[in-house]
């Protein structure tokens, strides 16, 4: 099978039921997204599918053939850290940091989706769970980065 | 002999079961290594001593063994050093070292303040000997702050005078900054890598003094994690991240019962013919199945058929416990931790205040599942770990593969979270065991996220029965309360080291956070009564006072509406013997603006010292429904004596704060037959965003010696959440978790 991940074509030769999870971090060594539940409960192993906040521990393989995956290594396609990942380390966020390229792949797709969310946004998406209790840092950080990207736009346009 | 610490019973265990790590350890030597120190903990290359090692080109590198698991070690520790040596923050990297003995947590096992080797009584001496590197009991801090900050002075007077001798001047005429030592009489400069090669040559006879507080630049200022940037571009490299070339997967099957055994595997070929399996094998810790992949690894472990050994502990129900506690509060107690004046005198004929409070089991539920990663070779070997006791994995790997301890390496990586679970040797042990049969070839053993849930060492379940006489004045004329639960360190030791293990009576963390509290109190009493039980019980952030702040805090609470107190001034006014806890209670009151909140909103007040620390808690929250809360918002203050990082401390609050929350709200762990019934989050849930509150945090200015911020700030949550239920319910809440008396939270 041939993934797009991150913009480049990975061959892969796997069951086609085996989940994107374990291609991604076995197959492929790419351990950024990692397992947490493997019932698509806890949000530690997403990643965006066609820029959708998409938990891959449960995900056949076989379903995103011919889609764009964007996995926390290639979330930054210019070598700079995104906005969401600048309010991460301003907020210094994370603490195990575990879950939080989960918590990151979450935040730019709710961002892509709603610019400017309120916090009753940040609420009904944001649903990875943080053992840490990282969630104050984080609901901050994403109020700071919609700034951040708002703030770019307007110097690009 | 004193009373045993707590976390002396591991350690010790560790040590007596499997031997010394390399050398003699121990106090003394902390401070002989930060004079010289010619190991390899930093692996190969010259040092100046066991923490610092400065390059040509200026690169400093730093050992930390203490392992981070999202509290903020790896920025703490260096910050103390950093202070001293006097060098900016952002050039430091960090290794953490092999496990040797200038290395040892001498805090964790004594709780007394190193350097302090005189004022050790016998016990505390043999305790401070041994050399334990382990992350736990909020210890780091307390541990370093003193030994790090001179460790860090030292090789400053170590480049000082290397500087010194080449400008043929004496090094009080030189001074140190940012990375230079400066001639003070010329302004000549050499940087510390020109400097370090002849520095290492340099003795120091006495040991600096250390700057003053006035002075500090870093300690007590909110410096940037130094683990942060890869932890937000994905590069950080937990246990499970581990990759190696050619390395294979393990999953282990469990048997089904906990204490249980599986004696057969009866369909060994047909897994092992299964695509990318490479092996399935029976050892001593249960059956396993090696494959060139994670998830065909647990696939095929879920499909051995097994025949099994219940061990004899099909019996255990949860309710059948619950019944258990009942008789052993009923019956005399095993030992009393605390009895001063005659409590069964007062507590006789009208006015008895009588409750009792019940918590279950709960489980440790990491982010990231255990794991571990070795490799066996013929005299030689290797692990690659999140652990929070470097020396444990280094002792376990010598007791299950027999290889010489010097032919030993422990890599320690990242933690994905750990809250006492990653202190444990049973993943390693595993993970060592079916490495054995692979020799040659590194394996890294994953527990499924289940079978991390059904095999913990759990907080005990406990229940506390409390009776009490309060006067029209509010005064406390008694309080007696008797506690059932497993002892927390009788299991861990039966574990470690089942000769040495001790009576239940002698464990004071039974009652840790329930004696001694700081209120006055005119007759007061605290025993325990052991519940024996195979289920195995461990440390869980906070341990006693995970649910000794919720039993006493709630049943004080009561106390204070049995006179129609309010129960912030209820507390202050028990509180003058102790003006630490009294400034930090009023201070959470002031935050909070106690009293005055809204209509359809309401508080709850808790204070709790655990690990040297003193937090005070008001929990916020406004009536949506029906039993239905929006918990809006936490209010914490902390005196943790001088603190070294304070956003870090802050951090640790919020973080603790949800923790217990999401015990308090949904936390439990059942037994049905002998097994756990809960398997993954969706049965074990945790506070998500929509239900955390906001947490406003107070640090205290208290010029003391430092407390720990890792736990301190869970034990309030909870009662300071089913104090504000009551405030808006009148119901009082007396077991956990919240949502078996059908309230719900958004």
């Amino acid at each position: 099978m041939k993934l797009n991940i991150n913009g480049t074509e990975k061959e892969v030769n796997v069951e086609e039921s085996m989940p994107l999870l374990w291609v991604l971090r076995d197959e492929l060594n790419m351990t950024g997204t990692k397992y947490g539940c493997g019932v698509s409960y806890c949000g530690a192993c997403s990643v965006m599918i066609d820029g959708i906040a998409t938990r891959t521990c449960t995900l056949p393989v076989s379903a995103v053939v011919g889609k764009e995956i964007t996995t926390i290594e290639g979330v930054s396609n210019d070598g700079n850290l995104t906005a969401v990942q600048r309010a991460w380390i301003q907020h210094q966020v994370p603490q195990c940091g575990y879950c939080q390229s989960g918590q990151i792949l979450a935040a730019e797709a709710l961002l892509d989706e709603i610019p400017e969310p309120t916090d009753s946004d940040i609420d009904a998406k944001m649903t990875n769970i943080c053992r840490c209790g990282t969630y104050q840092r984080v609901r901050d950080a994403i109020h700071s980065a919609a700034k951040m990207r708002m703030q770019e736009a307007e110097l690009l346009d | 002999m004193g009373k045993w610490t707590r976390r002396a019973f591991i350690g010790t265990g560790g040590v007596l079961a499997t031997g010394l790590v390399v050398g003699v350890a121990g106090n003394m030597y902390v401070s002989k290594a930060i004079k010289k120190y010619t190991g390899k903990g930093m692996g190969d290359g010259e040092s100046l001593n066991a923490w610092i090692r400065i390059a040509p080109d200026n690169t400093i590198t730093l050992a930390v063994a203490r392992a981070e698991m999202g509290q903020g070690v790896y920025t703490s520790i260096p910050q103390l050093i950093a202070e001293e040596l006097e060098v900016d923050m952002s050039r430091i990297k960090v290794v953490h070292p092999q496990p040797e003995s200038p290395y040892a947590n001498t805090f964790m096992m004594t709780q007394k303040e190193p350097n302090a080797f005189k004022g050790y009584n016998l016990m505390e001496k043999m305790l401070a000997f041994l050399p334990i590197i382990a992350t736990g009991g909020s210890s780091s801090i307390p541990d370093a702050f003193t030994n790090m900050r001179t460790a860090g002075a030292t090789a400053r007077e170590m480049l000082k005078e290397a500087a010194a001798k080449e400008w043929g001047v004496k090094r009080s005429d030189c001074r140190a900054e940012d990375g230079y030592i400066i001639n003070n009489s010329n302004g000549a400069k050499l940087s510390y890598g020109e400097l370090a090669t002849a520095a290492r040559t340099v003795e120091i006879k006495d040991l600096p003094e250390l700057k003053s507080k006035a002075d500090w630049t870093l300690i007590g200022k909110p410096v940037q994690r130094i683990d942060l940037p890869e932890k937000v571009n994905g590069q950080a490299e937990f246990g499970i991240d581990v990759r190696l070339e050619n390395m294979l997967f393990a999953a282990i099957r469990h048997s089904s019962t906990i204490g249980g055994k599986i004696i057969s595997i009866d369909n060994q070929s047909d897994i092992e013919n299964r695509k990318g399996v490479k092996k399935v094998v029976l050892t001593e810790f249960g059956a396993a199945v090696i494959a060139d992949n994670t998830w065909r690894a647990k696939n095929a472990a879920l499909a051995l058929q097994v025949t099994e050994d219940d061990g004899g502990n099909a019996g255990i129900n949860s309710a059948d416990i619950s019944k258990a506690f009942d008789k052993i509060l009923e019956s005399p107690p095993l030992a009393i931790s605390e009895d001063e004046g005659d409590v069964d005198a007062i507590l006789k004929g009208e006015g008895i205040i009588e409750s009792t409070y019940e918590v279950p089991y709960l489980a440790h539920a990491a982010m990231e599942p255990l794991n571990c990663t070795v490799l066996v070779e013929d005299d030689k070997a290797t692990a690659w770990v999140g652990h929070q006791g470097s020396s444990f994995v280094h002792s376990t790997l010598n007791a299950v593969s027999q290889i010489p301890k010097e032919n030993i390496i422990v890599n320690t990586t990242l933690l994905g979270g750990a809250f006492g679970r990653r202190g444990e040797i049973d993943f390693v042990a595993k993970a060592t065991a079916v490495a054995m049969t692979m020799k040659g070839t590194p394996v890294q053993t994953v527990f499924t996220r289940e079978e991390d849930m059904q095999n913990d060492m759990y907080r005990p379940a406990a229940k506390s029965k409390f009776r009490a006489k309060v006067n029209d004045d509010g005064d406390i004329e008694a309080w007696d309360n008797m506690m059932a639960l497993q002892s927390v360190s009788k299991s861990v030791t039966t574990r470690v080291a089942p000769a040495i293990a001790p009576s239940a009576e002698a464990d004071e963390a039974t009652s840790e956070g329930a004696a001694h509290l700081p209120y006055s109190m005119n007759n007061r009493k605290v025993s325990f009564g052991d519940y024996a039980s195979p289920i195995p019980v461990g440390f869980w952030r906070s341990v006693g006072s995970s649910q000794n702040a919720f039993f006493t805090e709630c049943f004080l609470d009561e106390c204070a509406h049995a006179v129609g107190k309010d129960p912030f001034a209820f507390r202050r006014d028990k509180l003058n013997d102790h003006p630490r806890f009294k400034a930090v209670l009023e201070k959470v009151a002031e935050i909070s603006n106690w009293g005055n909140v809204g209509e359809n909103t309401y508080q709850g007040i808790a204070l709790h010292k655990s690990f040297g620390s003193i937090v005070g808690q008001v929990a916020q929250i406004t009536k949506v429904g029906e039993k239905q809360f929006s918990i809006d918002q936490f209010y914490s203050a902390i005196d943790c004596g001088n603190y070294v990082n304070p956003d870090t401390v802050e951090a640790q609050i919020e973080g603790g704060i949800v923790f217990g929350l999401s015990a308090a709200l949904y936390g439990e762990i059942t037994w049905s037959d002998g097994a756990v019934n809960e398997m993954n989050f969706p049965q074990y849930d945790m506070v998500k965003m929509n239900v955390s509150p906001r947490v406003q945090v107070h640090i205290m200015d208290v010029d003391e010696y430092p407390g720990g911020v890792g736990e301190p700030g869970t034990p309030p949550a909870a009662p300071a959440l089913a104090n504000a239920i009551f405030a808006a319910t009148g119901e009082r809440l007396r077991s956990l978790p919240l949502k078996n008396h059908g309230y719900s939270f958004i």
